[in-house]
């Protein structure tokens, strides 16, 4: 059977321009993905049954003891956490922030390792963002800082930038003007009309500059700022000013780089300099799926984005202290349950320890670095291919994806709700 | 010799996300990428196992040549080998310093471990799938 319009279930693209062609419960073939789209719906690796380590041994479990196991597991914490989300549908989400809430855990999402400091950086100056489609079709320049979508979001320039022809933009490869900011060479910055190349940590200097320059302030530049030199920053401020639209993508180089969300609020006010000349936008470039979605899911229960403890019974959120690599580092949580992420592989080491001591339970389809150090895993079936929910594009478009055959999983949805059932009869 | 170490995605990174106790996945993650000067001056050839260190740990790499990155620079695809070196420290952010770690790399014979193996070394217990 072929479906088609399949929203693909990877990276923050959630490209919906995909066909698959299912036979029985496999996925055999599929259309207009790119590599990591076919690797994912094409990988057929899952964890069967739910597993519990028992000493130094790994046990097969049924789901009611998996999940009545972990639902006492989080009762009996003083501090649990629970992190993740992105990876799975808003529905999924919502459970989870009301397990948090009952449970007075901390609640936080992947983007805590991400983009945490770009809605830092946008709490404090705003976001003078857009959609897409917007930029696909009116876009003459494009900027990607710090972000290489050619190797993390494959299909970016030819849905939406490089090679997207648009309404306005009808030859996208000769009217579009790619520049590309960055520390080293990549697959990306190959294929830009102008690649600036600066020095690790000295996107803030860079980005301090280029805004004095839109100020008409050229006579206070230095000859080389952050390994630019002065007349390359002159044309890079040239050729934004004279865009008719004008489009700045960021990625994770700018907010884990020294400065971290500083550097985002620069980006974003160098972006409103630039609006006193022409029209420009500043839109993450979110990696993982749905994160985008734990954002939105997570704010408009709780009214704070990721990092929400509640353990004071309210909602409270303070990034350095209530995320997740503070608080395991810390080794203050006494329990932690991982829905679709794997912070065994994406945290320091000190938190991998940190997880290992404690019981951590991983609710997800796959093998990963967390297996190891988890205490039990509950696998479920995979988002966007047998669980269907809705999950948020980078720019904050919500999309329905699609089940596309009866898997022999549960969801995560189900999962959850179950755990949240024991768990709120416990807490009367 | 003294290095700073980056960290990023890469197409076959992502590729393997889903398999991490594949040889695959174990290959990518543990790829040190360094300009081919560097290599000749520690004397190591494509493929040779380094030991990298930096303030908090050590893991066993294998370096692979790459001419886009500068002297001094190193990258590796995000993941559990890079992250055995990088410091939980946040500065009151939350996101810890995944792409500035000052690194020090000597060749060294000891195996890189499997990702299973490293878990384990945090404290975990290897799943064979
Ligand atoms: S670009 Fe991202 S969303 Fe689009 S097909 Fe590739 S992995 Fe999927």
């Amino acid at each position: 059977m072929k479906i088609e319009d399949v929203v693909c279930p990877f990276c923050g693209c959630l490209c919906d321009d995909l066909v698959v062609q299912v036979e029985g419960n496999r996925v055999v073939n599929v259309e207009n993905g790119c590599t990591l789209a076919n690797e994912k719906f094409m990988g057929d690796h899952r964890l069967e049954t739910p597993i519990r380590r028992s000493g130094k041994k790994w046990e097969r479990i049924s789901y009611d003891e998996a999940i009545a196991e972990t639902a006492g597991i989080l009762l009996d914490a003083d501090r649990p956490l629970l992190y993740g989300w992105s990876g799975t549908y808003g529905e999924a989400q919502t459970i989870g922030v009301h397990l948090a809430e009952v449970l007075g855990a901390v609640i936080d999402n992947t983007s805590t390792v991400c983009h945490g400091p770009s809605i830092m950086a946008i709490q404090e100056v705003g976001h003078p963002g857009c959609t897409l489609g917007q930029i696909k079709n009116r876009a003459d320049v494009v900027i990607y800082w710090a972000a290489n979508p050619i190797e993390a979001h494959p299909r970016h320039m030819s849905r939406y930038t490089t090679f997207a022809d648009g309404f306005f933009v009808k030859n996208a490869f000769r009217e579009r003007k790619v520049i590309v900011v960055d520390v080293r060479e990549t697959d990306s910055s190959q294929i830009a009309d102008e690649f600036v190349k600066v020095n690790p940590g000295g996107d803030y200097a860079i980005l301090s500059a280029l805004r004095a320059i839109v100020r008409g302030k050229r006579d206070i530049i230095p000859p080389n700022v952050e390994g630019v030199s002065r007349e390359q920053l002159f044309r890079v401020a040239e050729i934004c000013m004279a865009a008719k639209f004008g489009a700045i993508f960021f990625g994770v180089g700018l907010t884990m780089a020294s400065g971290k969300y500083k550097n985002i609020r620069n980006a974003i006010e160098l972006t409103e300099e630039l609006n006193r000349h022409t029209k420009f936008t500043i839109s993450p470039m979110r990696g993982h799926w749905n994160v985008y979605g734990s954002n939105e899911v997570f704010t408009w229960i709780t009214g704070y984005p990721y990092a929400v403890d509640f353990a004071r019974g309210i909602a409270f959120y303070n990034p350095g202290e209530t995320t997740s690599v503070d608080i395991l580092r810390r080794g203050e949580c006494d329990a932690c349950l991982v829905v679709a992420s794997d912070p065994g592989a994406h945290f320091p080491r000190a938190c991998a320890e940190h997880l290992a001591r404690i019981p951590t339970i991983q609710i997800d389809p796959h093998v990963n670095a967390t297996t190891h150090l988890s205490q039990i895993q509950i696998p479920v079936a995979v988002t966007g291919i047998d669980a269907e929910g809705t999950a948020y594009r980078m720019d904050g478009v919500p999309l329905r994806t699609r089940k596309l055959f009866q898997g022999s999983h549960p969801d995560d949805l189900e999962v959850l709700e179950k755990i949240y059932a024991i768990v709120r009869e416990a807490k009367g | 010799m003294k290095f700073f170490l980056n960290t990023g995605r890469t197409i076959k990174q992502g590729s393997f996300v889903e398999r991490k106790n594949s040889p695959a996945y174990l290959e990518e993650a543990s790829t040190l990428r360094m300009n081919p000067v560097d290599m000749m001056d520690l004397m190591v050839e494509d493929g040779d196992h380094v030991s990298v260190r930096s303030g908090v740990g050590e893991v066993v790499m294998r370096v692979r040549p790459n001419p886009g990155l500068a002297r001094g620079r190193t990258f590796v695809c995000l993941g559990p080998y890079a992250n055995h070196i990088v410091s939980p420290e946040t500065h009151g952010t939350g996101m810890p310093d995944f792409k500035a770690t000052m690194v020090i790399i000597e060749p060294t014979g000891n195996p890189v471990s499997s990702v299973a193996a490293l878990m384990g070394s945090c404290g975990g217990v290897p799943y064979e799938d």
